[in-house]
């Protein structure tokens, strides 16, 4: 091992003098960095960010659903002309429903989520010293900070963000004309060139992840010997590769409608007695390349959340994954299936009922896939010694997460049942609990689990069940009413002309008060993080003969931990360690724990 | 005892799973992406012209045939370019380099004249909707083509640049950074030629 590392530094003197004695200074260590670990520390904490905006916009405009009644004087001071009066204006309600889904969906749970895990854990686990091209990794981070740029600064436009909904359909969306519509104007175009740049920022590290997994991995490290996590977030990544062009596709034809007045999605549009020239062209093109990204965006959200969820029960529960081979296929069933039912958020379009059928039946097909996960964890964490820190109970609520929000989604994938439910409150719980909430609580359990990994220290372990029982009770108390709101339309400023649901006034300002709690209690997951990153209490590992201390805080048997715990560039000192195991073995011949770089004994034979 | 790792350095490691060096797969999946954008694209135009009665048919300008023959023509130079590099002829190579370079900008001139000979014919970008599929689609091909052309006088200012220093491509031969570049700029340009083949055959079809 030591002449190899002496090759290595005798190689890096020939070829590049400079970076033998190559100092890091903040800007390339911390701002244009090129190291897997810190773009992984990059997206998460842009995702922090965020996440801690997308919910303070859903605070808002649940204020004003809560008690529509009611004015909130501070809200004036702050949001100026879009609160005159303390009321929230219902322009700006719109696009504060609009960009909340938005910065959601896009922002924190595809590029916080993704971006984290797959840039911290692919190399780690594999066994790389860094991505493919680390230097497009860098660029993908970049435009991802750029992307968010251009969204924040739409909030600062006269006519405000983009307002027309966070899917973004014509023929609302396709004209400039901002008396229909104030966020169509400017905001809607930064809302587009924001969408561009994330696209792009999604495709090049997709790219790189793959290229990775299926390039770069150690020696011995076959493909059914990866961790499910590498598994999830390389699947989530080759969904991105072949969705995100179609949605490319469609913000392009919407915006030649909007800047060139082209005719692709609008047709006969009358705004105030007066016909427009636009011929020939239909909205529902739009939903079918929207949708063809739309779907499958669900499951780049979700699979990595399942990744890191099987990964944390695992160890957590000190056994091994049930059913490693299942779990592998349904993430490829998944994958497949993802890009077969987008038509089924489009029942209400005059969609041919035959066709309707069709993608009813694949819909309903992703529930086994999803069945098989579910029962694989429970089987994961049946008799196992559970140890119930922060990760594992985050990991446990998602399967609760998942299996409520997954029922739901048997109900709305039948197009005769959907059509009833189309643009109710029982399609934001379901889709809510689903993928917003169980794919909070999976990057939660990751960020708890590998923390440790990131920055060599703990977080708070009290903190951190103060924030899963509020963030567990809270999202229940938030989304389970919505799904007894009979009728109730989503998307509605104030439901007060329709006598029919002045019942739900209660329940509705219930929800706000969860949601604000819920709210606040995410700021305590937000204290304990930065909190931990620099008073955090330390990771403490044995010294070994090579000067670098070593620790494998959660006992775990993947790569990861065979690294220092000082994240260098290259993450190992010495050789790489070969691969003789799969990930999974716990409670084997006696050990509590065997970790995949040692080697089988005499006689023992590998898992199959 | 920092030890400090160079892009070069990273890569140095194992590309044995797959045979390919790493960055020439996820070059293969940016294409993969970039066929599935021109797949919505050109699906798009099916499904507009298969639910519009009013769809305006008209016949393709002749220039097109040219500008795909001109396409055709780059991915044969370049690929003789590269051979070239490959058996050491450095002054073929710049030569069949600056040949692709200049049919590449002969195509977009070609592209060009095609939107004025659309414009001549009436069909403007926001006349009918079948003339604006083509401007669009035309428009995003022509997007990647002029990508690829920045690439390629990148590689052929530097050859030219450094044509007198005789070790200059032969260091690089020795290490193979610039030739894996080479070839990547190669199978590019071949991708992006094939789309316009594809583009074309597929415009003849819907549009007589």
């Amino acid at each position: 091992m030591q002449t190899a590392h002496t090759v290595e530094h005798a190689h890096a003197h020939d070829t590049h003098e400079e970076h033998h004695h190559h100092e890091e200074t903040f800007l390339t260590k911390y701002i244009f960095s090129q190291d897997h670990k810190m773009i992984g520390k990059q997206f998460l904490i842009t995702g922090i960010f965020w996440g801690i905006v997308g919910g303070l916009l859903s605070v808002l405009f649940r204020l004003q659903l809560g008690w529509p009644n009611e004015t909130f004087p501070f809200l004036e001071t702050f949001l100026g002309k879009w609160a005159e009066g303390g009321k929230i204006s219902n322009e700006f309600y719109y696009a504060l429903v609009t960009m909340h889904g938005t910065i959601l969906v896009f922002f924190v749970l595809t590029g916080g989520l993704s971006g984290t895990f797959a840039n911290l854990l692919i190399p780690y686990q594999i066994g790389a010293r860094d991505m493919a091209s680390p230097f497009i990794n860098m660029l993908s981070y970049w435009f991802f900070l750029a992307a968010g740029v251009v969204m924040l600064f739409s909030f600062f436009v006269q006519t405000g963000p983009a307002s027309g909904g966070w899917t973004a359909y014509p023929p609302l969306n396709g004209l400039r004309d901002t008396s229909v519509n104030l966020g169509s104007g400017i905001g809607f175009d930064l809302w587009i060139l924001g969408m561009s740049l994330f696209i792009v920022s999604a495709l090049l590290g997709g790219l790189n992840y793959v290229a990775t997994v299926l390039n770069m991995r150690t020696k011995g490290m076959t493909m059914m010997k990866l961790p499910l996590t590498v598994w999830a977030l390389m699947f989530t990544a080759v969904i991105g590769i072949l969705s995100f062009p179609a949605l490319l596709a469609g913000a392009v034809l919407l915006e030649f409608d909007r800047l060139l007045d082209t005719s692709f999605y609008l047709n006969n549009i009358i705004i105030n007695g007066q016909l427009l020239g636009y011929k020939g062209g239909s909205p529902i093109l739009f939903q079918h390349l929207f949708w063809f990204l739309g779907h499958p965006e669900v499951y780049i959200i979700i699979l990595p959340a399942m990744g890191l969820v099987s990964e944390v029960l695992s160890v957590h529960s000190r056994k091994p994954i049930f059913g490693y081979k299942a779990m592998v296929l349904s993430i490829i069933a998944i994958l497949v299936l993802s890009f077969i039912v987008w038509a089924h958020h489009m029942f209400v379009t005059g969609l041919n009922p035959n066709l309707g059928a069709i993608f009813t039946l694949f819909t309903l097909l992703i529930a086994i896939p999803s069945a098989i996960k579910v029962f694989n964890w429970i089987g994961t964490i049946w008799r196992g010694k559970v140890r119930l820190s922060s990760a594992a109970l985050f990991a446990i609520g998602f399967v609760s997460m998942f299996i409520t929000g997954g029922l739901t989604g048997i109900a709305l994938g039948n197009s005769a049942i959907d059509i009833q439910l189309h643009d109710t409150m029982f399609v934001v719980a379901h889709f809510h609990i689903v993928m917003g909430v169980a794919a909070f609580f999976g990057m939660f359990a990751g960020v708890y689990h590998w923390f440790p990994r990131m920055y060599g220290k703990y977080m708070n372990e009290t903190l951190g069940q103060i924030h899963f029982y509020i963030t567990l009770v809270g999202a229940y108390a938030i989304f389970f009413p919505m799904h007894f709101m009979t009728g109730l339309p989503r998307r509605y400023y104030t439901y007060a002309n329709f006598e029919t649901f002045n019942n739900f006034d209660s329940l509705a300002a219930f929800i706000s008060v969860a949601a604000i709690i819920v709210f606040l209690g995410q700021l305590v997951f937000v204290v304990n993080f930065f909190y931990s990153i620099f008073k955090g209490r330390e990771l403490k590992g044995e010294k070994k003969a090579d000067g670098y201390e070593y620790a494998n805080p959660w006992g775990s048997t993947t790569m990861e931990w065979t690294a220092p715990i000082d994240r260098l560039h290259g993450n190992w000192p010495n050789e790489i360690p070969a691969v003789h195991r799969w990930p999974y073995d716990f409670n084997v011949n006696g050990k509590e724990f065997i970790q995949q770089t040692e080697p089988l004994k005499p006689g023992e034979t590998e898992h199959s | 005892m920092e030890v400090t790792l160079s892009e070069k350095d990273i890569l140095k490691q194992k590309t044995e799973y797959t045979g390919v060096h790493p960055q020439k797969f996820a070059l293969w999946l940016a294409m993969a992406s970039m066929t599935m954008f021109f797949a919505a694209l050109t699906s798009a135009l099916l499904v507009k012209k298969g639910d519009f009665r009013a769809w305006e048919n008209f016949r393709l300008p002749n220039v097109f045939l040219f500008s795909t023959i001109t396409v055709v023509g780059v991915s044969a130079t370049i690929h003789a370019a590269l051979i070239c590099y490959r058996k050491t002829k450095f002054a073929a190579f710049r030569w069949l380099m600056f040949a692709s370079f200049v049919l590449a900008v002969l195509f977009l001139v070609l592209q060009l004249i095609g939107w004025l000979n659309l414009q001549a014919m009436g069909m403007t970008l926001t006349g009918t909707i079948s003339a604006s599929f083509i401007y669009l689609i035309t428009a995003a091909h022509g997007a990647h083509i002029a990508g690829g052309l920045v690439v390629m006088l990148i590689f052929l200012v530097f050859a030219v640049k450094e044509r007198n220093d005789p070790l200059y491509e032969l260091r690089d031969i020795i290490n193979p950074k610039r030739q894996l570049n080479l070839e990547m700029l190669a199978s590019y340009w071949h991708f992006v030629d094939i789309v316009w083949v594809y583009l074309y055959i597929f415009f003849v079809m819907n549009y007589q």
